[in-house]
């Protein structure tokens, strides 16, 4: 039998073909392997040291996650959940979503899971980009070989899948308040804030718990230069409490709301 | 039997803001039904609350004979619908927006074709929605609604956008879904000329009042009681003396004398009255005996 979960996720991935959120997990995703690539295509000379050192592959992951984590996750958490929900809202669709034989919560999840797995897929897409941006410049400048040290696959899918559970709270705080509000902006703007305000708690003690820092401080917290001192013990368990809090107090807030659409 | 009925359904935006009161739809099966009323009456609220997207404050709703409070999803499946403007994904093609619903009303890949096919839309495959007009629009939005052959079909002025053309075919589909799969139809609308001429059946609303249910038969029987009635003599001063006398209260307008509604044997009686009296009549009766005249003369006589 088919799972009535599985055709309204279905339905909700279709509607975000060519839409604003889908084109932005791969622009977002993208973004920092081409600069990477076009930065060192710049710096050619560098090139042959740099792709012989045993440590090529940590180099690159850590320089590459650096905006990531600090700017990009955050963004393209706050902006692809708000646009995706922004689809419903734009086309004037929930009155329509509402009147198809769904429960509220089959809807409320399956249009969270698409959030989700679109998150996973820029992550996904970023890991590639990291892998193209070691691989597109040796193709590109001769006597540059492809780096010989092995790609630490399986560190690398274990930090990936970390920072994943980091940028959950954030998914599940603007889902609820995209969910919440129907001006675009709104959910942007808190979001925005939520970030800035996490940026500016690195440095104080309790910073671990907010929600929105956790992508950074699971960045800085092995670089002994960085400027915090939070403790980060228990740290993802945090994250999924967080991620838990919002999605039941967005569901209450969906299944309650008096006008829906 | 009802396919659709409300009792005593009230809902109000604002504590001092009563939208409706005690709304008593009963939407007979197999029945074109025109929920009829000028902008701002309570249609599409009352439309909203029968398909769940407002919470029902006061009253209940029955559909297909079960309480939508308890078998929601049982009766949206066999419900397709189209309030206000039509809910359609810009960004995506007439034949991507219909596959959302193929795939949660599970009904065969050619059905979007057939759909298609019938409102006219058969030719837009790659064109994208937000590219359309306001018509084609439309014609999806109808298209949406009928996709997985619903039972009921609830359409809020779904003639909105159209062309004279496109309201024809809009009507003639209506009523070919109606005569053909026996759909039951509950159609809003305050353009009261293109109601009249499919509707088996018709509610006024006004004010958030129901001020008439029944066949259009009956509503026609009501013009009777409700309408003024209109006289032209050969000489309207001495018309209207006569009148006087006879102690009704006539009035001479541009367009002839009117008098206050009154049973047909009573028309009799004037006219014979009037013929004694020397007064040549030329025309007395109901004045006006189209749908939107009975409609307006309803809401002038019993609303507020």
């Amino acid at each position: 039998m088919r799972s009535v979960f599985l055709d309204a996720f279905c339905c909700e991935w279709l509607k975000k073909r060519r839409s604003l959120g889908a084109w932005l997990v791969v622009v977002g995703a993208l973004f920092t392997p081409t600069i990477i690539i076009v930065v060192r295509l710049i710096r050619h000379a560098q090139l042959a040291a740099l792709y012989a050192d045993p440590q090529f592959w940590t180099s690159l992951w850590r320089s590459s996650w650096e905006s990531m984590a600090i700017f990009f996750v955050p963004m393209a958490a706050i902006l692809a959940t708000s646009l995706v929900v922004q689809i419903e809202v734009r086309n004037n669709a929930w009155k329509q979503v509402h009147a198809l034989p769904l429960e509220t919560m089959t809807i409320f999840l399956a249009k969270f899971a698409v959030i989700m797995v679109m998150m996973a897929q820029f992550f996904v897409l970023f890991d590639l980009g990291i892998v193209l941006s070691a691989w597109v410049p040796s193709l590109l400048v001769s006597g540059v070989p492809f780096p010989n040290a092995p790609i630490p696959v399986r560190a690398f899918l274990a930090d990936t899948a970390v920072y994943f559970v980091d940028c959950l709270p954030i998914v599940a705080a603007q889902y609820l308040l995209s969910l919440r509000f129907n001006n675009f902006l709104a959910p942007i703007g808190i979001g925005f804030l939520g970030w800035v305000c996490a940026l500016a708690a690195l440095p104080w003690k309790h910073a671990c718990f907010l929600p929105y820092a956790y992508t950074m401080l699971d960045y800085l917290k092995a670089n002994p230069g960085a400027r915090t001192i939070a403790s980060t013990d228990g740290m993802h368990a945090f994250a999924i409490g967080w991620l838990v809090l919002f999605a039941v107090a967005g569901y209450a807030g969906f299944v309650t709301k008096a006008q829906r659409g | 039997m009802a396919c659709l009925e409300t009792i005593d359904l009230c809902h109000r935006y604002a504590p001092d803001e009563a939208i409706l009161h005690g709304i008593a739809l009963s939407v007979p099966r197999g029945s074109v039904y025109g929920f009829l009323g000028p902008n701002g009456a309570g249609k599409t609220t009352t439309l909203r609350l029968v398909l769940g997207l407002i919470r029902k404050q006061r009253g209940s709703i029955s559909i297909f004979g079960q309480s939508l409070d308890t078998h929601r999803v049982d009766i949206l499946k066999r419900v397709g619908s189209l309030i206000e403007s039509p809910s359609l994904y810009e960004h995506l093609t007439a034949a991507e927006n219909l596959a959302l619903l193929q795939r949660i009303h599970r009904v065969p890949k050619a059905r979007i074709g057939e759909v298609l096919a019938l409102v006219g839309l058969a030719d837009t495959s790659r064109k994208r929605v937000g590219q359309f007009s306001l018509g084609m629009k439309q014609r999806l939005g109808i298209a949406a609604a009928m996709l997985h052959r619903p039972a009921l079909l609830i359409l809020d002025e779904p003639t909105n956008g159209l062309d004279p053309n496109g309201i024809i075919e809009m009507r003639d589909l209506l009523i070919a879904l109606n005569r053909e799969e026996g759909t039951t139809i509950l159609v809003s609308s305050h353009l009261l000329a293109e109601i009249e001429r499919f509707v088996t059946h018709v509610g006024v609303v006004h004010r958030g009042r129901l001020l008439f249910q029944g066949t259009l038969d009956a509503l026609r029987r009501e013009r009777k009681t409700v309408a003024p009635i209109a006289l032209h003599t050969a000489d309207d001063p001495r018309a209207l003396r006569v009148l006087a006398e006879a102690g009704i209260d006539a009035r001479a307008l541009a367009r002839g004398i009117v008098m206050p509604p009154m049973p047909p044997p009573s028309i009799a009686a004037i006219n014979r009255r009037l013929v004694e009296h020397g007064v040549e009549v030329h025309a007395i009766g109901a004045e006006r005996g189209d749908l939107e005249s009975i409609f307006m003369d309803l809401i002038g006589s019993r609303a507020q």
